[in-house]
């Protein structure tokens, strides 16, 4: 009885409103008759088969068989001739996405906890901390380059440093507004160092350092992408702003089909990695409740 | 207490100030002032400025009314995004709270918006509205709407069941316990989005002008000096950027401790 009850009333809703999505867009694509700015569905499903499928190079012949099954642009020319596919650009995102986690939620969490835990460290650091934590990470993507160089570390920095920033925060306060109690009573009770650190300080900032994982996750994504469109030759934000390197890549017709592809892809991709968070902060903070 | 802390800050920035001096003096001539800058390289590039040719760079640019004009463009952009982001996700953010089913009916929308990396949008906004001061507002409102969405309704819901029945049981019709009840309650919630809001539309604004750098604005001279490249230049835009994040910061802190000083506060 409950059971379908709540059937009834949270997935029949969730449905009807993704209907209404769905048939909302097509309305105004087929009242608007703009395909240059709101592509009907077999465009967008055009797009998302030639993305999917541009790995296997397409000879003339074939092509123009093609041509009418097949969604055709500027920006899809671009990114075929690039050999970009959706998967593909995808993966070198996820994987920018997972280093700069990897990077920066250690560092992070080890900067919070130690001005979290020390008195000292926090008086001399925090000042400094707030400063860096106000300059953009992505404003500063050209002058690592003037350092690094064109490569690969100047896309990942920004990444790095998004993610740390954001980490410090539920580390800090994991530790600060927590822990406070707990460690008293474990210190008082003869637990220090290790024992202190990994048994009860870890624990009682866990919920923080789960909901600013999260946060991290959703900023690490945004930053990748901003750093592709910025001056990447690969990528979900290369394929975004279609192919090209950074300078007047926006000049050239785009093509809504691929962008609104790519957003959607972005959005499946960040969702599913927010979820896998979920679930795995979820099993780990069991004891919580 | 206050004193040591004070003077603690006092003495790690200074620390810094004067470290980068030093190594600024010392690697004048031994940096490399040459730089591979993507597809030719640029002769005579100053890596680290000396304070006394940041002073000067930063004279002139104040001069010349640049760097004004751009923080005073960028200023604007922010605080229109800023308020028209806000006041669309708060209200759907405080209805999708109170009523369940709307919650339901908005979700897959949320999620759609929630996980689109913030500046994924800047391509289609600028086929839909053009380049210019539209696409940057409605960029930075999409944002700073989802965001205070979130923390709206996350502030409703946050509200104890007890509290709701007790105000029914003693007679205050529903609009009366959303006003005096949920409303108070949400309000750290929101607050609290509304401070992450005001960092991310400065991150937003700032690399959208640098992806489409037309007019005079912190992103158009971050791109700017990028180009040259002018290291000082970039340098006293970066300091801007982040000088204005952190006066917004501090604005919306102030606000919240005064709007909140009837709440009891930890230790």
């Amino acid at each position: 009885m409950t059971l379908k009850r709540v059937f009834s009333q949270r997935w029949l809703l969730w449905l009807v409103s993704l209907a209404a999505l769905a048939a909302a867009y097509t309305f105004v694509s087929s009242r608007l008759e703009r395909p240059d700015l709101v592509p009907p569905a077999e465009d967008l499903a055009g797009a998302l088969a030639t993305l999917l499928g541009s790995g296997v190079q397409l000879s003339g012949a074939d092509h123009a068989e093609h041509e009418h099954h097949h969604h055709s642009s500027e920006q899809v020319e671009t990114l075929l001739q690039e050999g970009v596919t959706l998967q593909g650009a995808l993966a070198v995102s996820i994987g920018r996405v997972l280093f700069g986690l990897a990077v920066g939620v250690p560092l992070g969490i080890f900067l919070g906890l130690w001005m979290g835990w020390s008195r000292r460290a926090d008086d001399y650091l925090h000042p400094l901390y707030v400063l860096a934590r106000s300059v953009p990470p992505l404003s500063f993507i050209t002058y690592v380059m003037l350092w690094l160089g064109h490569g690969e570390a100047h896309r990942l920095i920004p990444v790095v440093y998004a993610v740390a920033t954001t980490m410090v925060i539920p580390a800090y306060h994991g530790v600060r507004d927590v822990a406070g109690k707990y460690v008293v009573a474990a210190q008082s009770l003869g637990a220090g160092g290790t024992l202190l650190f990994g048994r009860v300080v870890l624990p009682a900032a866990g919920p923080a350092l789960l909901t600013g994982f999260r946060y991290a996750i959703a900023i690490a994504w945004m930053t990748t992408v901003g750093a592709e469109m910025l001056m990447a030759e690969n990528g979900m934000g290369n394929l975004l702003v279609g192919g090209g390197l950074w300078s007047s890549r926006l000049e050239s017709r785009s093509d809504p089909a691929v962008i609104i592809v790519g957003i959607v892809a972005l959005a499946l991709a960040g969702w599913a990695m927010d979820a896998v968070a979920r679930a795995a902060g979820g099993r780990l903070l069991r004891w919580v409740r | 207490m206050m004193a040591i802390r004070i003077r603690r800050a006092a003495f790690a920035l200074l620390a810094v100030f004067l470290l980068y001096g030093a190594a600024a003096q010392l690697l004048r001539d031994r940096l490399p002032d040459r730089v591979w800058l993507g597809a030719h390289y640029v002769e005579n590039v100053k890596l680290l400025p000396t304070w006394r040719a940041l002073a000067e760079e930063g004279a002139y640019l104040i001069q010349s009314d640049l760097l004004l004009q751009s923080a005073a463009v960028s200023a604007r952009r922010v605080l229109l995004g800023l308020a028209l982001g806000s006041v669309v996700g708060l209200f759907f953010g405080l209805f999708s709270g109170w009523v369940a089913r709307f919650e339901y009916l908005a979700d897959p929308w949320v999620t759609l918006f929630r996980f689109t990396p913030a500046l994924a949008l800047l391509p289609l906004y600028v086929i839909w509205f053009g380049f210019g001061e539209t696409s940057k507002v409605l960029l930075i409102a999409t944002n700073v709407a989802v965001v205070t969405l979130l923390g709206a309704h996350q502030g409703v819901r946050s509200v104890p069941r007890v509290y709701l029945e007790a105000a029914a049981s003693l007679g205050a019709s529903r609009s009366l316990a959303f006003r005096r009840v949920v409303l108070p309650l949400a309000f750290p919630a929101i607050f609290a989005s509304l401070r992450i809001a005001v960092g991310l539309a400065w991150v937003t604004i700032v690399v959208a002008e640098l992806i489409d750098a037309r007019m005079p604005s912190l992103g158009y001279l971050l791109a700017l000096s990028g180009a040259y490249p002018r290291v000082p230049t970039m340098l006293i835009a970066l300091a801007t950027v982040g000088a204005l994040v952190l006066g917004c910061d501090a604005l919306a802190l102030a606000l919240h401790a005064r709007a909140t000083s009837w709440m009891r506060r930890a230790p």
